[in-house]
């Protein structure tokens, strides 16, 4: 449980003349589950984008598997997977095209290209989407035309069909009802391979607001104008933690 | 006394004062010689020569000018997307090229587009000689590089987001960029393609007024002849044609979920690519180069152009430009405002489309009918055919436009004409405005048309110095031209992206 996947030595990230993240020291162990507790702006998207690649850091060290991203091959990078706060997902294809563009990493060209012509296999898509709960009349239907549940899930979905071991969400349990919240928890934590069945670990780092959600989670951190106050095991969380960042 | 402000709606009229120096030299140029002509030709629209012969002759004509028109459609569109991918800045993002790059095949391209077909395609003949692929090729070369900019903008508007995400997942490059582009490419073909379809058609039959076959060829010849009925079959059935493929393309839906249909387009895209190359290699290898001795007298800068005619010449070719830019903008809200009833209204339509319809050297030879050749006549011709045109965008933007504005101010007991020019007009003048910035782009380079048939400017000089093989005035005048264009590009896209 102690070798770490992901690491951040100093990290501190400026927008225009201003300091988002400010020296920011974390280890992420594999397997481990943290929960990332922060007010709106206090920087927990942008530490997502940086954990994952996105966004290069003013200063620090971003390192993956003990390696900086510019050392790492496209195969290794894509053992990330992330769900975005806004999802990212492409407007104008269909929700089963969009859950298939996560096999991208794992496919050639031509794969990509069939997908976009529509055939392609959608079968490992819509095992996936059965899982987030996803009905099959919406499988074909355009993004666009999704309420914002099911967008939510299909973000899921193609996270999810990746089979990346390192997960890293911002916020995935927007717009969905509570008892899709549990299905969906379970998927996100317990880490259902590509044959439905358990395989190693996954290490999560999950940004939420929902402080009944946080039993499942061993680390919590919070975040407070881009600066990490506390980085404690679960059981060590008490109120007066969540006062220094709320 | 306060300030004077301007807002959209008066700067959509304000341009009409160009009609005052304008109407000044028409008025002065009138000669009477050629009323009767005139009157001729109006007659002989309401009385086209109808028999057996004409009709196989317009069977055929129009059968080469679809085939011209559809053929460098195809290849223009193909090309077109194909260019606008490698000049858009997520083609560079993805594949983590330079910016350099991007910037010089944006610039070759701008370069490219800068000169019209009407100068390509003269240019080609006078190396190439009269062949039905010059037609083809010369409405190619500008089409790819207009259409090219036309994809890259809408690539542009891709969401920033949406190629962080892919990105992420960490697809191959390839992968990558045909999952981000295939639908905005797709999207740019739906709205876009079928009007470039129009426009091809419309280029092929003012190559054919130059010598280039199809149905322009014989309204060419008619008019030469001065036989108007036979002029206003081939106008009507032009017509007809271009109704025809308006309604047939409306009903056309593209339905990219459709698999057949996907791969029926992805096969002539394959095809149409390898054929285009294939023909190009033939083309080149194949040709004999026929009073061209070589590329490099293009090159040449020893000219007996002076400089002071040369400088009057841009000056003219500005002028016109100017001043039809002016009368595209103006007339049609003026016309619409003054005669605003439905009587009118389809009166305005019908001249409209006639005005869009008949080439605009042929509407310029009409003119010459009763006036001397001046920069006034030709920039009313340009004005008149581009008024047209604009008039067919307000049109649609008005009918579609929510009216409660417009009937809210009629019940408050205001004009009818105060009511439209406030409450219907004033909330398009904007989107108006920046279509018209576009369009004054085409204006321009459509100043060579006028300028080869009217006696004006650049376009007149390029076709002298051809017609004398005087190659370096040509490369001089081409320089010129693309100069102008140019600029007027990067002056108009600074208003459009104001506007917009």
């Amino acid at each position: 449980m102690n070798n770490t996947v992901l690491e951040l030595k100093n990290i501190s990230y400026k927008y225009k003349n201003d300091l988002i993240l400010n020296k920011i020291n974390l280890k992420i162990n594999s397997g481990e589950k943290i929960a990332l507790l922060g007010k709106s702006g206090s920087g927990k998207t942008t530490l997502i984008s940086v954990l994952n690649g996105t966004i290069k850091p003013t200063q620090g060290e971003v390192k993956l598997f003990n390696k900086s991203f510019e050392e790492l091959d496209r195969k290794q990078k894509s053992k990330i997977t992330t769900i975005w706060q806004d999802l990212r997902l492409i407007e104008d294809l269909s929700a089963e095209q969009n859950v298939n563009c996560g096999l991208l990493a794992e496919n050639n060209f031509y794969f990509a290209f069939k997908n976009l012509l529509n055939i392609s296999s959608f079968k490992k898509a819509h095992k996936y989407m059965q899982l987030c709960r996803l009905h099959n009349s919406i499988y074909d239907k355009k993004i666009r035309k999704l309420s914002g549940g099911q967008k939510q899930r299909v973000a899921i979905a193609r996270s999810l069909i990746q089979g990346s071991n390192i997960l890293l969400a911002d916020e995935p349990f927007n717009n969905l009802d509570p008892k899709l919240i549990t299905t969906i928890k379970n998927l996100l934590l317990e880490s259902v391979d590509k044959n439905n069945t358990k395989k190693s670990p996954k290490t999560a780092l999950v940004a939420l607001h929902r402080l009944d959600l946080l039993n499942d989670f061993d680390k919590i951190i919070g975040i407070r104008d881009g600066k990490i106050f506390f980085n404690i095991k679960r059981n060590n969380l008490k109120k007066l933690h969540l006062d220094k960042i709320y | 006394m306060n300030k004077l402000k301007l807002n959209y709606t008066s700067l959509s009229f304000l341009p009409i004062l160009v009609c005052i120096p304008l109407g000044y030299q028409l008025i002065n140029n009138i000669h009477f010689g050629g009323f009767k002509l005139f009157q001729e030709f109006l007659i002989s629209a309401f009385n086209p020569k109808i028999d057996n012969e004409i009709i196989i002759t317009v069977i055929k004509r129009l059968n080469e000018t679809i085939l011209i028109g559809f053929f460098s459609w195809l290849v223009s569109i193909i090309f077109g997307a194909i260019f606008g991918i490698i000049s858009s800045n997520i083609f560079y993002k993805i594949f983590n090229i330079p910016n350099f790059f991007y910037r010089i095949i944006r610039f070759f391209l701008t370069i490219i587009r800068s000169i019209h077909e009407v100068l390509w395609g003269i240019l080609l003949i006078q190396i190439y000689g009269i062949n039905f692929s010059i037609g083809i090729i010369a409405i190619c070369i500008p089409y790819i590089a207009v259409n090219s900019k036309v994809f890259a903008e809408q690539l542009e508007t891709i969401d920033y987001k949406s190629f962080e995400s892919i990105n992420q997942i960490n697809a191959p490059k390839f992968s990558s960029l045909v999952t981000l582009i295939w639908n905005p490419i797709i999207n740019t073909f739906k709205n876009f393609g079928l009007y470039r379809l129009e426009c091809s058609i419309r280029s092929t039959v003012i190559l054919g007024l130059f010598g280039i076959g199809g149905i322009g060829n014989s309204i060419f010849l008619s008019f030469q002849t001065l036989n108007f009925r036979e002029l206003w079959t081939y106008l009507w059935s032009l017509a007809i044609l271009i109704i025809l493929s308006g309604l047939i393309f409306k009903k056309i839906k593209f339905n990219t979920t459709n698999k057949i249909l996907s791969i029926f387009f992805t096969a002539v895209f394959l095809i149409t690519i390898l054929f285009s190359f294939s023909y190009f290699l033939y083309f080149i290898f194949n040709n004999n180069f026929e009073n061209f001795n070589s590329v490099s007298s293009l090159f040449k800068l020893s000219s007996d152009l002076g400089l002071f005619d040369f400088l009057k010449l841009i000056l003219e070719t500005i002028i016109l430009s100017l001043l039809s830019t002016g009368i595209a903008i103006s007339l049609p809200p003026l016309v619409l405002g003054i005669f605003n009833n439905n009587t009118s209204k389809i009166f305005i339509k019908i001249f409209a489309f006639l005005l869009r319809l008949i080439p605009t050297p042929v509407i310029l030879l009409t003119l010459l009918t009763f006036n001397y050749p001046s920069v006034s006549l030709a920039a009313l011709t340009l004005g008149l055919h581009n008024a047209g045109i604009t008039s067919k965008l307000l049109f649609t933007n008005l009918d579609s436009q929510d009216k409660r504005n417009y009937i809210a101010m009629k019940s408050l007991g205001i004009s009818k004409k105060t009511s439209w020019l406030l409450g219907l007009f004033s909330q398009q003048a904007k989107s108006y405005l920046a279509y018209c910035a576009y369009r004054s782009d085409i204006i321009i380079r459509e100043t060579a048309i006028v300028g080869v048939i009217g006696s004006v400017g650049l376009g007149w000089q390029l076709q002298e110095s051809l017609s004398s093989f005087a190659w370096q005035e040509v490369t001089i005048v081409l320089i010129a031209y693309s100069s102008i264009a140019i600029v007027g590009e990067l002056i108009n896209g600074k208003i459009k992206n104001s506007l917009t």
